[in-house]
């Protein structure tokens, strides 16, 4: 496709912001047209914060889409939030560990991921936000994995000098995204 | 001086703030004035980052007000200053606006739209038009260019020096919170490279040499006595302003030559229409874009034609019709009936347009 419309939507603190830069970072690298905008209130923490990314093969018009091609929803509030930016060509991927309930939508595909739980007993809690990246590269193919892993080290690079053991984690957590999706994991 | 970051073309990728802030240093500026208010804030932080490689100088305020004096008093000083605010700050700065222009003084600021009324929200909106073009208590003798992406916010924040400097009426360049907090790639470059011969700051006030002497003596006033004297200063402004819109004046058209429908949008969401005129043309539907890139003075003559071709037009816009009320006034006696998109504070998307579009289109058939 020549322009994939991606929506990340979690709670404030959760990294959605954090991943949608590695991202559009990648999508940069790899010489493709990119745009990223955030959206989140006035809080540090809690409330929705949203992420609306394209990589495209031409020049992008639009900054803000209807319809995303893959849309993420990692709590409740997201799922209420989000839902609108669905359509039948719309995947679904939302967090089975923190949403009470499926999303109610009329997509191609939904697909129930224990994202945050698997994080907290597999990995670290820290890494939630990756396994979420990897889930994203996994289930779009938009862009070479080695394209992510190098903006992943351009924006964690310093924290994982100071902790050896923090850049281990997030490659695990990456691989384990892009597993869950190849798995499709308690769908 | 400051020294130059950008010395030949740079392909970069970064926020829009961080853009503004590299495009006065291409243009520049010496001195920012600011206080923080999202989601401008990445302006200023920028500024501050690069001040070791600029020297370019820096003064947070205890708030807009005081920002938006303290710029005037740089600019008097000679200093090419610039500030940048959105939002409630935009409403607080306005009396220092209002001074920029009663006095002349090239007072260059860069507005990054959030939602309103009020605190409202700190992400988007396009509902800071009105309060631009014509805040503050006189008759809005400001020239707005209104931006749509990155490589616009590079080249209109370099510009907006130079319009502000020929001229001596405060500049502006609205853009809005997508754009301060986006990401895409643009090129930057040294306006030299591009034959933009920058005007160089002079102080206004306390020039060298010695008054009746050297050079005459400068009147800078914003109090009058008398009612009339007022109303020649505001008289000559006037004449002034009518005088130099014809080159100040910019507009983009999009397959607008043979639309049956034309959208008339400003800023991020023309770029919207783009995407969806594409789409429209693909299915038959003529569709065009007219997009004002000078809100203040509005391209009034280009503005005419293109809505006497069409057969309908439609106003898209993320307020409720601030940028329409501005373009009705001026195409007064034109009969092409129009219609609206106003989402309020709300990004409108290719996809929108389309929608409403379509229904247009085919009422235009069922006739």
């Amino acid at each position: 496709m020549a322009r994939t419309k991606i929506v990340l939507a979690g709670e404030g603190g959760h990294g959605v912001q954090s991943i949608a830069k590695i991202l559009v970072e990648a999508g940069y690298a790899a010489n493709k047209k990119v745009l990223y905008i955030p959206n989140f209130g006035v809080e540090q923490r809690g409330g929705v914060s949203i992420a609306f990314c394209q990589i495209a093969d031409e020049e992008i018009g639009e900054p803000r889409f209807s319809k995303g091609d893959i849309v993420i929803m990692l709590s409740d509030r997201a799922i209420d939030r989000c839902s609108m930016y669905v359509d039948e060509n719309s995947v679904v991927v939302y967090d089975s560990s923190i949403c009470h309930n499926k999303p109610e939508v009329k997509a191609k595909e939904t697909i129930g991921i224990p994202a945050n739980q698997i994080a907290n007993d597999e990995i670290s809690a820290r890494v939630f936000n990756i396994i979420i990246l990897g889930v994203v590269i996994q289930a779009t193919g938009v862009l070479e994995m080695d394209y992510v892993k190098d903006a992943m080290i351009a924006a964690l690079g310093k924290k994982f000098e100071s902790n050896p053991e923090l850049r281990e984690m997030n490659f695990k957590a990456l691989e384990k995204g892009v597993e869950l999706i190849k798995a499709k994991a308690s769908v | 001086m400051v020294k130059k970051l950008i010395t030949e073309d740079t392909k970069l990728f970064m926020t829009g703030n961080e853009v503004i802030a590299y495009a006065a240093i291409a243009a520049g500026a010496e001195f920012m004035y600011g206080y923080p208010i999202t989601p401008q804030n990445e302006v200023m932080h920028t500024w501050c980052k690069l001040q070791p490689k600029t020297e370019a100088g820096f003064l947070q305020t205890e708030d807009e007000i005081s920002a938006g004096f303290s710029t005037l008093g740089g600019i008097l000083a000679g200093k090419k200053a610039f500030t940048a605010t959105a939002g409630p700050g935009n409403v607080i700065m306005q009396d220092a606006m209002s001074m920029a222009e009663m006095m002349r003084i090239p007072f260059v600021c860069t507005v990054l739209q959030r939602g309103g009324p009020s605190t409202a929200t700190v992400i988007y909106s396009q509902q800071e038009t009105t309060l631009t073009c014509f805040g503050g208590n006189g008759e809005g003798y400001r020239i707005v260019y209104s931006t749509a992406g990155h490589q616009d916010l590079y080249d209109y924040t370099i510009k907006a020096f130079n319009t502000a400097w020929k001229y001596k009426f405060p500049t502006f360049v609205l853009a809005d919170g997508y754009q301060g907090k986006m990401r895409e790639p643009f090129i930057a470059y040294d306006p030299e490279s591009r034959g933009i011969e920058m005007i160089p700051a002079t102080p206004s006030l306390r020039g060298e040499g010695m008054v009746g002497v050297d050079r005459k003596a400068v009147h800078m006033r914003n109090t009058f006595n008398m009612e009339e004297e007022l109303m020649e200063v505001l008289d000559s402004f006037e004449e002034d302003f009518n005088r130099i819109a014809p080159e100040i004046e910019e507009y983009q058209e999009y397959r607008a030559d043979d639309a049956d429908i034309l959208i008339i949008a400003h800023g991020i969401v023309a770029r919207s229409a783009c995407t969806a005129i594409d789409e429209l043309r693909a299915k038959g539907i003529k569709a065009g874009l007219f997009r004002p890139i000078t809100l203040r003075p509005l391209p009034v003559e280009p503005l005419r034609k293109a809505v006497s071709r069409s057969k309908q037009i439609l106003f898209a816009e993320s307020a409720n019709g601030q940028m329409a009320r501005l373009i009705l006034e001026k195409i007064y006696g034109l009969t092409t009936p129009y219609q609206t998109l106003y989402k309020m504070g709300v990004g409108i998307t290719g996809g929108d347009i389309v929608e409403k579009v379509e229904q247009m289109d085919g009422a235009i058939a069922c006739r």
